[in-house]
């Protein structure tokens, strides 16, 4: 049997033990352990600990778990209510400044927390009464918050950021810049979007209620001290990497210490059983990561040694389609993939093996991450796995499910019209870091 | 008795999800004083980046018995929704068998290779220089326990293996905390990495 069959083979017994149910890190460590041993004999076994171990023997790692643990604290404390307030009271006269709140609040609380499900229950459980309370239709309130919270993928620092880095040897610094400008681009198109939407009589705009309260300057500014020192850690640890002061690990971990200090000194959380749930929770989150990370690197191991990547590689180039057809057929790809898989799974299954696929066909494999992480925002919208709908269900359960999905859907739409914008102007997300990190060939 | 050794490997598990959180703290702290002695002191690091590293092993193995305790590694439950309840139970039986049969033969596998670190006095090549075989053991700590873990909840989960006095929600006996925690095995926690 020919490598080329050999891994239609592997993706076939690999989907098929997925949808067995079994967890994901199992499923690709049991398949890369058959094939070794079919292909190359019991000995082939010897190594499997060493290389399982050694997928987890990194400091970079690290950043993993800190991160989650920043996320976490900034998660389990008021900061979200806060960050969505301190928006309101200084947008509420700008026409539609409740859906400009609302997506910015979803955009900034992803970033610090990291998490998606995160944000569409910290912004959505203030935003999405809010909203619906002032006759926004129950379609595009849950929609803009569940897409909004897809935006904490991408926006610095992200996770799905550091496992494509880490899985594929790229600076996550790097990473971390080329994010931040398709991020607000999207943050833009969601709230052209919900504003044309809101203006539109079945968007609530025949509906819709201005405010009957105003704010003063000094309301305006009270709330600031309480979300400025979050925004800053995130500048903070931007500058930190990009100016190659720290390592990820080393701005994670300190970033994660002084968010656990904010939410103290800030929140007045100091209970301990509060943070040990925090805790707990960031440790099941890290592990669940750490240990797809240890598996899909017996899986990267299997596939080079059978010389199934190399072959793919091979076989995909000699296909001489265009480039971007095949980048086409990539993003369809992971988009199914997306609809199953959440995007930490289908970065470490896929990006070891398209990596040298993407960079032979020329394309910036930086470039790739963001549209990468773009195609797996879609599937944090969509079903069956589409976690966000699930979260905004949970907190509006009086909304049906159909009714948040064609709700998101054009949000789901601009994110496509984001991943055509960024093929056709690379720059977008190219430019930044470039211009602060130097070229990257 | 069956009923019994499922307490005693969720309470394993659960001591395992504990040690992993202070493994995590202790890597947060190395990273800290790293971070300090670098950077304040303008000194050279020598033990932290070990220490960060053997630590997150350490809560990666010894933390993913609890993990597949309270359903928190992701997997793809897509045809659950679409069969019955015979199917679902077999579905769920053959998962199970993957997760024991991978887990079994790394936990074997470790244990050999963590024998070969022990008796050869390994050390890591560095001014530290620490026994191998102390973060080693970890992998065949924690794949056993995660192997006991997937066997008990098979066990338990096959109601001809219940006997006539066992409670209807396994779990509820074994950590009343980890029903709170249930959720959906596709649905990570929201702390962070589905982003």
């Amino acid at each position: 049997m020919g490598e080329l069959e050999l891994g239609g083979l592997v993706a076939v017994v690999t989907v098929g033990l997925l949808l067995l149910g079994a967890p994901v890190a199992f499923v690709l460590g049991a398949v890369a352990i058959v094939f070794l041993v079919a292909v190359e004999g019991v000995d082939a076994l010897d190594i499997v600990p060493n290389v399982f171990y050694g997928g987890l023997d990194s400091f970079a790692l690290l950043s993993i778990p800190m991160f989650i643990v920043m996320g976490g604290a900034v998660a389990s404390s008021r900061a979200g209510s806060d960050l969505y307030e301190a928006l309101d009271r200084w947008l509420y006269r700008v026409p539609g400044g409740l859906m400009v709140s609302n997506i910015g609040a979803c955009a900034i609380f992803a970033a610090l927390s990291g998490s998606s499900p995160a944000t569409c229950a910290a912004i959505g459980k203030m935003g999405i009464p809010e909203m619906r309370k002032r006759g926004y239709a129950d379609g595009l309130a849950t929609g803009s918050i569940a897409a909004g919270g897809t935006l904490g993928i991408l926006i610095p620092p992200s996770i799905t950021m550091i496992v494509y880095g880490i899985a594929t040897e790229t600076s996550i610094g790097r990473l971390f810049l080329a994010g931040l400008l398709p991020g607000l681009l999207l943050t833009g198109l969601f709230v052209a979007w919900g504003l044309i939407q809101a203006r539109r009589p079945a968007g609530g705009g025949s509906t819709f209620r201005a405010r009957e309260v105003g704010y003063s300057l000094r309301e305006k500014l009270e709330v600031l001290p309480r979300v400025a020192p979050f925004l800053l850690i995130i500048a903070g640890i931007l500058f930190v990497l990009y100016g190659g002061v720290a390592t990820p690990s080393e701005a994670a971990g300190i970033g994660a210490v002084m968010c656990l200090a904010l939410v103290i000194v800030i929140y007045r959380m100091t209970r301990i059983s509060d943070h040990w749930e925090m805790l707990r929770a960031s440790m099941r989150e890290s592990v669940m990561i750490l240990m797809i990370i240890a598996a899909a690197e017996l899986f990267s191991y299997m596939m080079s040694t059978l010389y199934i990547t190399q072959s793919l590689a091979l076989w995909i180039a000699d296909l001489e389609v265009g480039r971007w057809v095949l980048m086409a057929w990539i993003n369809l790809f992971l988009l199914v993939a997306g609809f199953f898989l959440p995007p930490v799974a289908v970065i470490l299954m896929t990006a070891p093996t398209l990596l040298p696929i993407i960079e032979s066909a020329g394309f910036d494999p930086i470039w790739f991450a963001v549209i990468l992480t773009i195609n797996m925002e879609i599937g944090l919208i969509t079903p069956p796995v589409g976690l966000n709908l699930y979260v905004i269900n949970g907190i509006v359960p009086d909304v049906k499910l159909p009714t948040i999905l064609w709700g998101a859907l054009p949000f789901m739409l601009c994110m496509v019209l984001a991943i055509v914008l960024l093929c056709i102007f690379p720059q977008i997300a190219l430019w930044l870091p470039d211009t602060l990190m130097g070229p990257s060939f | 008795m069956r009923w019994t050794l499922h307490r005693v490997v969720c309470w394993l598990s659960t001591l395992g999800g504990i040690v992993a959180v202070c493994l995590l703290l202790v890597a947060l702290a190395a990273v800290c004083h790293l971070v300090f002695v670098r950077y304040v002191l303008g000194a050279s690091a020598i033990w932290q980046h070990e220490t960060v590293s053997f630590s997150l092993i350490g809560a990666t193995f010894l933390g993913a018995p609890y993990v597949l305790m309270t359903k928190g590694h992701v997997n793809v439950d897509l045809l659950d929704h679409y069969v019955g309840d015979g199917a679902r139970s077999t579905l769920s039986a053959a998962a199970s068998l993957v997760t024991i049969g991978f887990c079994g033969l790394i936990a074997f596998l470790s244990y050999h290779w963590w024998w070969d670190a022990w008796a050869g006095d390994w050390h890591n090549e560095s001014v530290w220089a620490p026994p191998l075989w102390i973060p080693y053991a970890a992998m065949p700590i924690g794949m056993t326990l995660l192997t006991l873990q997937a066997l008990s909840d098979l066990l338990s989960a096959s109601r001809f293996t219940l006997g006539p006095d066992a409670p209807s929600d396994d779990r509820a006996s074994a950590n009343t905390d980890v029903t709170r925690e249930g959720r959906g095995p596709s649905q990570p926690t929201a702390g962070g990495s589905d982003g």
